[in-house]
């Protein structure tokens, strides 16, 4: 029997769907023990921070939610430390996500809302001393922008067959059972032979599709103009018909492939927390250009009624990838 | 804020505007040097991530300039960079960018003192909203690179 690897698990600024993530694999969960060794995870195990200290090195880590205090930073350098792989796991580690919206706020109020947060509870801890708030910082970051990254994993949360392509193919390396037919037909190519060669994947990998969400959306794309737009809960989308053209923000254009489609199918329109393609530069302006081509008139004064409809544009466009695929707003 | 000069960049059409800026240029009109233009073959190729990169680089305005409507070489590129303008300019201002830094404006072959005209008022306005708040310093090759990584998540 080989020596198990092991795993560390742990959630920064983030809502723990993507450790919940980790358990919803299925049947699988019970070999996940069988094969690796679960050393840190406060949130199922408990584990306390002098456990991680006690370790000499841990061989993966997970790291899951976005940067945005003064702990989160700390657990990051402190596990980074200690990991020979770190994977940023789910959308807030890869990209930001929803907590890296705060980004978008103006300097000023970012910084009245701080001062109010690092009050005289939030100083530094003495030794012996209670513990405290810990500080807000001042942007929200993605893990990589904090420290250096060998994976990532996308999603909101991530989906069960790349994370489990991921625990797989990194977590358990050449011990890994052949059971990664599905993942390995749904990755890049490169990526997948590595994985079912029993070799690691390029360091920066992102376990995901290479193409974007339409290429696996089932729906039909026709003529894609409109005048009116809506949001999810103003209409009832029709069957079968592509969501753009009737009017929903989908992102499907600028987002990784991977998912498979799931809300598109279901009638709601993508979110993009796969995060963009390679072949995109930035997702904002490639919405703008792929919404606004739908619009259908020449009328400067109807396109800006068409325009005045959209609510929070940036919000919506760069939901998941503010804090790190905003090419305007992301730290240089 | 006196000694501050706006850096403008101009993405000119090959059909009309460019063709203008030219003959602005030989027939001597005055113009402000604060402009760098970029020849395009028409508005309607200028993706709005052109615009983004440009903002995002340290550019304090960026000017489109086309045909007039109808007039378009291509036939109806003009129009397409009419369309994307207005929610170009809507997701500028809510990442922070002053909508008036973004122009997008027609002028025709025959009309130099309107494409001096132009340029010179905007400067101005440019000038007077100061440099560009998301202003960062020129990145080096090297930086630009990582950077580039950085935007694609890795």
């Amino acid at each position: 029997m080989p020596k198990k690897k092991k795993i560390a698990v742990y959630a920064a600024t983030g809502c723990r769907a993507c450790e919940q993530a980790i358990l919803d694999i299925h049947y699988q969960v019970g070999s996940l023990t069988r094969w690796a060794e679960l050393s840190f995870w406060p949130y199922i195990l408990g584990s306390e921070w002098k456990k991680l200290e006690e370790q000499s090195e841990i061989d993966v880590c997970f790291f899951t939610g976005a940067i945005r205090t003064s702990s989160d930073r700390q657990a990051a350098l402190r596990l980074r430390d200690k990991s020979r792989l770190m994977i940023a796991l789910g959308a807030c580690a890869a990209f930001g996500g929803l907590p890296g919206l705060v980004n978008m706020a103006p300097s000023e109020v970012r910084k009245e809302s701080r001062e109010e947060t690092n009050g005289p509870n939030s100083r530094t801890r003495e030794k012996g001393e209670e513990p405290n708030l810990p500080r807000m910082e001042e942007r929200v970051s993605a893990l990589s922008q904090v420290v250096d990254v060998e994976y990532f994993v996308p999603g909101c949360p991530p989906r069960q067959n790349f994370l489990w392509a991921a625990i797989q193919a990194i977590a358990f390396e050449t011990e890994s059972p052949v059971r990664l037919s599905f993942s390995a037909l749904r990755l890049p190519q490169a990526m997948a032979q590595a994985i079912t060669s029993g070799v690691l994947p390029p360091k920066g990998s992102v376990f995901s599709g290479e193409r974007a969400v339409c290429a696996s959306c089932a729906r039909t794309k026709e003529k894609k103009q409109f005048k009116e737009f809506a949001r999810p809960w103003q209409k009832d989308p029709d069957q079968g018909r592509c969501l753009l053209e009737q009017g929903f923000i989908c992102q499907g254009i600028v987002t990784r492939e991977g998912c498979g489609g799931v809300c598109t199918a279901a009638g709601l329109s993508c979110r993009g927390c796969f995060g963009k393609t390679d072949e995109v530069f930035d997702p904002g302006p490639k919405m703008v250009s792929a919404v606004s081509s739908t619009f259908d008139s020449d009328n400067p004064i109807e396109i800006a009624s068409t325009v005045d409809q959209f609510v929070d544009l940036a919000g919506t466009i760069y939901r998941y990838t503010l804090a790190s695929q905003c090419t305007l707003l992301s730290s240089p | 804020m006196n000694d501050f000069e706006p850096k403008i960049l101009a993405f000119l059409c090959n059909w009309c505007s460019y063709v203008a800026a030219d003959s602005a240029g030989v027939s001597r009109l005055t113009q402000k040097p604060n402009v760098r233009i970029i020849r395009v073959f028409c508005s309607g190729m200028v993706d709005p991530s052109y615009v983004v990169k440009a903002f995002s680089l340290g550019a304090d305005g960026v000017l489109v300039a086309g045909c007039h409507p109808g007039d378009c070489h291509y036939i109806s590129g003009n129009i397409k960079a009419l369309r994307r303008s207005f929610l170009l300019k809507k997701l500028l201002s809510e990442l922070g960018v002053e909508e008036e830094r973004f122009r997008l404006e027609w002028v025709a072959a025959s009309e130099p003192q309107r494409y001096v005209n132009l340029i010179n008022r905007m400067i101005e306005e440019v000038r007077q909203l100061g440099p560009n708040p998301l202003r960062r310093s020129y990145p080096s090759a090297e930086k630009e690179k990582n950077s580039r990584l950085r935007s694609h998540g890795l």
